[in-house]
């Protein structure tokens, strides 16, 4: 390994000073043509809220709004590894990206359907467990506990250690031979299963790594969620003789709402966006079992250089992803709440 | 008021900002940046690298040489992205596969006009061939091989096997179920089952190849043939453990529980460390002949390049220049040699006599001689593709090989069909 000499920090800590002189000059400028136009020749009143937004509306518009139009303009075009840098634009282009999406297998064998299916049942148990595990556990947690700081401490380390290497160190354990589940099942007396190389299996495996490293997420925030619901409400409840269930359903539940909908939107979003796990497990295989829609994804444009049809893929999930948290919103009205809170 | 403040300070970052570049100028630096494959995995190079950099820039006042290390595929898909862009490192130090599809996206540039003949003449032709498409060079090797050979500890085992026959019949000798509980804990052969690249050694021995130009030729009686071989090693035999990734064989060797371990050059030294040695006595041996066949398996030799990006001109394009070719010098060659154990791509160094005196590089050299160059042409990323699932049904026991064999031929028209769209 290469140590971290002061050589090396210097030039890294000058090279990020340049990048913020630099950011500064680029406001700078901007906030003086501005100026100079809003203020001096158009004369607006609102000159200086419109100057203070200025920055932030253009850093938006540059990383998000210009690589998002830009990646429209790809999925209406035919760019591949022999027209990487002379691609041409077209409505035709588009038209056939986008049937691509549906029509053939996305990679080998699996098509768009059953990649949704597939996606759709990673993400739903993945977030079912991930709430569930997380309500159980921050339930406890927010009970008179003593040692309560350090259970809580144990219990975010999977959500701190970064995902690549918890991936990876759960990759060995689900080894045929030597893995710790395997070693575990064989002590209790059932025969080991190949985890890796039966692609039924290997999805278990994935989605069992997910709901580990998901649980301490949600965990948090109902804990967060719990913490503000006020205690006299459950002291009222207890001299009408609620039994604990009854106070769950009626008070906890409907308290919690506000915090629970935008983490489950987070939760799925993430969640069917999810690439590290699966990635770094089982790289989507064995024979294409455990590949999701973002895996598909990654495997059509990095390894097959089909970025036109890759654009129009990912376009297609982009509006998947809309639908869910709109018909979500609307059912659950959840984020109404939170407004009106 | 609140005017005049404004004023004052932005005139005071535009002072500030003026001033930094104008003092950049004033000293005339320049720095150049090289993106490498080499990281932690291979153990000291990177280090190597830095090292060489900084005592190449010593000759060139102003110089900086920044050494940025990427995994393989990072670097592809980064280098795709910058060049896209029109701008990013000023040179590669990466893998020959990358050239097919670097050249079908015209990033890179011929180096041959660059380099001249003469200078070209001074490696040797399996290295150059790796990098030779449309009739021109893409490439200046680093280093050749990163082939895959026979691995074996001398503690278990005396002397390799001659052929498959044999290897499988000491295979079977050496899977021993040590502690009684029904499992085996030390096996024959150990490699990395479910990777292609693993198993086109193989496909080469049973006389079949994954490309013919550009055309797969994956449903063949050399493929069924290879991969039923591969079935059997695993179903029948049961010399191989019943799952083994590249990690499992790497650990089971240097645990001292494997004989033989099919592995690449870059491992040489990782099995050479003291703590390794307390178990593994390593010998280096080509990988035994096909029986059935009398061929001997074709690893798939490549190596490591300098690539120049396309976009590369003027200055940068000669220090470039200047800095390929003092790694290509026999001084930084043998030291390649010496420290990490790759085979040198130049004639001159490769005749060093340390190469023959030495058991482990004999026996790599030796592997080499019967690999088979890798195809650069970007088709070969669809047929890797159309191997590995097919492959893994096959050693998962839920595919005949001939059908595997029909559906990875299948696949790979399928994909190629859709790259060249």
């Amino acid at each position: 390994m290469i140590p971290l000499t002061w050589e090396i920090a210097s030039r890294g800590l000058t090279e990020a000073g340049r990048i913020l002189v630099m950011l500064a000059v680029g406001v700078a400028v901007i906030e003086a043509l501005a100026y100079l136009i809003l203020h001096k020749w158009l004369k607006l009143k609102n000159a200086l809220p419109f100057m203070l937004m200025l920055p932030a509306f253009i850093a938006v518009v540059a990383l998000v709004i210009y690589p998002f139009l830009f990646n429209l303009q790809l999925a209406f075009s035919n760019m591949s590894m022999y027209r990487f840098k002379e691609f041409s634009v077209g409505l035709s282009y588009g038209i056939q990206n986008f049937l691509d999406v549906f029509r053939a297998p996305v990679l080998q064998n699996v098509t768009f359907a059953q990649l949704l299916l597939r996606t759709v049942v990673w993400t739903a148990v993945n977030v079912f467990f991930h709430v569930l595990g997380g309500l159980f556990l921050a339930i406890l947690l927010n009970r008179p506990l003593r040692g309560k700081a350090i259970y809580r401490t144990l219990l975010t380390i999977p959500w701190a250690i970064p995902q690549v290497i918890a991936a990876l160190a759960w990759k060995n354990e689900f080894h045929y031979q030597y893995g710790f589940i395997n070693v575990l099942l064989q002590k209790l007396g059932f025969a080991p299963v190949q985890w890796l190389s039966d692609p039924k299996w290997a999805f278990v495996a994935v989605i069992i790594v997910n709901i580990w490293l998901g649980i301490p997420f949600m965990m948090v925030i109902i804990l967060g969620g719990l913490q503000s619901i006020s205690p006299d409400y459950y002291d009222a409840a207890q001299i009408d003789g609620a039994s604990g269930f009854q106070q769950f359903r009626a008070i906890t539940m409907p308290l919690l709402k506000p915090v629970l909908t935008p983490a489950i939107i987070l939760g799925v979003v993430w969640t069917f966006n999810n690439f590290n796990v699966i990635y770094l497990i089982t790289k989507g295989g064995p024979m294409e079992g455990t590949d999701i829609l973002v895996t598909s994804l990654y495997k059509a444009v990095f390894e097959f250089y089909r970025y036109g049809f890759g654009a129009a893929y990912s376009t297609v999930i982009l509006i998947i992803l809309l639908i869910f948290t709109w018909i979500y919103l609307k059912v659950t009205k959840g984020m109404g709440e939170v407004a009106d809170a | 008021m609140m005017k005049r403040a404004i004023a004052f300070i932005l005139t005071g970052v535009l002072f500030f900002a003026l001033a930094v570049p104008m003092g950049a100028l004033a000293q005339k630096k320049v720095t150049f940046t090289l993106w490498t494959k080499e990281g932690e995995v291979t153990g000291g190079v990177l280090e190597d690298i830095v090292e060489l950099s900084k005592e190449f820039a010593k000759s060139r006042p102003g110089l900086t040489i920044e050494v940025v290390s990427y995994g393989v595929e990072e670097l592809r898909q980064n280098f795709q992205a910058a060049a896209f862009a029109g701008q990013g490192p000023d040179l590669l130090w990466t893998v020959s596969d990358h050239a097919g599809p670097f050249v079908a996206m015209k990033i890179i540039k011929p180096v041959d006009n660059i380099f001249g003949k003469d200078f070209l003449k001074e490696f040797v032709r399996p290295g150059l061939e790796c990098v030779e498409l449309d009739g021109k060079t893409w490439g200046v090797p680093i280093s050749v091989g990163n082939h895959l050979m026979l691995l074996y500890n001398k503690n278990l085992l005396k002397t390799p096997p001659k052929n498959t026959d044999e290897m499988i019949k000491v295979g079977k000798e050496l899977t021993r179920d040590l502690n009684k509980d029904g499992v085996p804990d030390q096996y024959g052969l150990v490699y990395n089952l479910n990777e292609p690249f693993f198993f086109a050694p193989w496909l080469g021995g049973f006389g079949g190849w994954p490309l013919d130009g550009t055309k797969p030729t994956l449903n063949t009686p050399a493929m069924v043939n290879a991969l039923q071989f591969v079935h059997d090693l695993k179903f029948v035999h049961k010399i191989v453990p019943v799952e083994c990734d590249y990690d499992a064989a790497d650990a089971l060797f240097k645990e001292g529980k494997a004989a033989m371990l099919i592995n690449g050059d870059w491992s040489l030294t990782s099995y050479q460390t003291p703590e390794v040695r307390k178990k593994v006595d390593l010998g280096v041996a080509r990988i035994p002949m096909v029986s059935q066949t009398g061929l001997w398996p074709t690893p798939m030799t490549s190596g490591i390049y300098f690539m120049l990006p396309d976009y590369l001109t003027g200055e940068k394009l000669q220090i470039a220049k200047e800095f390929v070719e003092f790694i290509s010098s026999d001084k930084v060659q043998l030291r390649f040699l010496e420290k990490h154990m790759r085979l040198p791509a130049t004639a001159s160094a490769l005749k060093n006599p340390k190469i023959a005196s030495d058991p482990l590089l004999k026996g790599s050299a030796d592997q080499m001689v019967v690999g088979k160059p890798m195809p650069t042409v970007p088709e070969m990323r669809a047929a890797w593709d159309a191997i590995r699932p097919n492959q893994e049904a096959v050693m998962a026991g839920k595919m005949s090989p001939k059908n595997a064999a029909k559906a990875m031929q299948d696949a790979c028209e399928k994909l190629i069909r859709e790259m060249t769209k």
